[in-house]
């Protein structure tokens, strides 16, 4: 029984993320927006399997989140495949200092990509009645979220991280 | 022969009664002057212990919020009665359900809330969520044991709405902001700030008469129809416990 767990231990975080996702900490956030908790569990997951697991995965993560928001127009699953795809070309780095750091500013780098498919999603949807006000409000979340994904990425990234190599060495 | 020269003077300011006198003189005089404030301030201390108290601005304010309640009552069945001549959309009474907020999302890019009363409880998709100080939403899906509600916010909120003071219709939609915007279509659609925002007395999606908002900012620039930025009275960023309102159609 322990070493099914141990086994699953990528797949059973897994289903931790959407419910961090509606748990939305408020103490947590800046300025309303919190961060972009997926890419947290995408990022070592591609790093660890690959480009195309990244990639299923991100379409799995994408559906499950989008299932769980009411924006019916609106989808996370391009940014997050996108992300998916691009952790995955990622070597893993072996000082680990500098690691750290590399987690927050790729997490940061894939939240701005998910941010701005979003962001031309709307800006598609609304082609006809474009004005400037709509621009402020997403240009806000947008880096809040930036912000705070970079922020947390190098402690909760590295820590997945090492969970996930841990479950792989039981593995073999 | 030497004068002898008298040692007590009788001149007038040699004598102190003149100057107690003049003194108390002064004393009026600065009183007149002052319109009394001496007294008055003297009386202030003097009556405090026997001003209207604490306990009589309770029983006052007691008193006026009776009446008010009475008075509200008085007009919901007088206006239950009129929308029953009028064969209009009502709220049933004794439906409501109270739900506590499990999950909010008030900022960013989504902004929904969930309920943790859900098909279980007899919530329906389409009912008007309300906390304190008016409309938050409405539900637009449910599970077993919890309702999702599109906020007022939401990009994907649409309702119709009433200006109270020039009783004009107008669409309130979600700016993914937290002011939604109020889209008048006539450009000259009497509205001003501070103008007070319900749900509209002909809307076949909420009830009528549901407090929702003050306008904040009007925008004039477009050339067929008016916006306004709504600063809503219900803090869905604040709110933990909400009524879920059923309709009767």
């Amino acid at each position: 029984m322990n070493k099914f767990f141990t086994k699953r231990l990528s797949i059973i975080s897994f289903i931790f993320i959407p419910i961090i996702f509606l748990w939305h900490p408020n103490w947590l956030g800046l300025l309303g927006v919190q961060p972009y908790w997926p890419l947290f569990w995408l990022l070592p997951w591609s790093m660890m399997n690959g480009s195309i697991n990244g990639l299923i995965f991100g379409l799995f993560l994408g559906l499950i989140l989008d299932s769980i928001t009411l924006d019916n127009n609106f989808s996370q699953i391009p940014g997050l495949i996108f992300c998916g795809f691009l952790f995955g070309r990622i070597k893993l780095h072996s000082d680990i200092l500098v690691g750290h750091f590399r987690y927050g500013l790729i997490c940061s780098f894939g939240s701005f990509l998910c941010g701005t498919f979003y962001f031309l999603q709307i800006l598609f949807r609304n082609f006809s009645d474009i004005n400037f006000t709509i621009f402020m409000p997403i240009a806000k979340n947008i880096l809040a979220q930036v912000f705070l994904t970079g922020f947390f990425a190098p402690l909760i990234c590295s820590q997945l991280l090492r969970v996930f190599k841990f479950s792989r060495r039981k593995l073999h | 022969m030497l004068d002898i020269r008298r040692i007590s003077s009788s001149r007038w300011w040699h004598k102190k009664k003149t100057w107690i006198f003049f003194g108390i003189f002064l004393f009026f005089f600065f009183v007149r002057i002052s319109k009394g404030s001496l007294y008055k301030d003297f009386f202030y201390f003097i009556s405090r212990p026997f001003w209207p108290g604490q306990f009589q601005k309770e029983v006052i304010l007691q008193s006026i919020d009776q009446e008010s309640f009475i008075k509200l009552n008085l007009l919901k069945k007088d206006n239950l009665r009129l929308r029953e001549i009028l064969s209009l959309k009502q709220l049933s009474n004794n439906n409501n359900i109270s739900a506590a907020v499990i999950s909010r999302k008030t900022g960013g890019w989504w902004r929904q809330i969930i309920l943790n009363k859900g098909s279980k409880d007899g919530v329906e998709i389409g009912s008007t969520v309300t906390g304190p100080g008016g409309l938050l939403g409405r539900v637009s899906n449910t599970s077993y044991f919890t309702s999702s509600v599109t906020l007022l916010t939401s990009p994907e909120s649409k309702l119709g709405v009433w200006v109270d003071r020039s009783q004009i219709n107008g669409l309130l939609v979600g700016s993914g902001d937290d002011n939604p915007s109020l889209i008048l279509y006539s450009k000259d659609a009497d509205i001003k700030v501070g103008d007070f925002v319900s749900s509209s007395p002909a809307s076949t999606l909420l009830p009528p008469n549901i407090p929702i908002g003050i306008v904040q900012s009007i925008d004039e620039t477009l050339q067929s129809k008016k916006t306004a930025k709504i600063s809503l009275l219900a803090k869905p960023h604040l709110i933990d416990w909400v009524q879920i309102l059923k309709v009767n159609i």
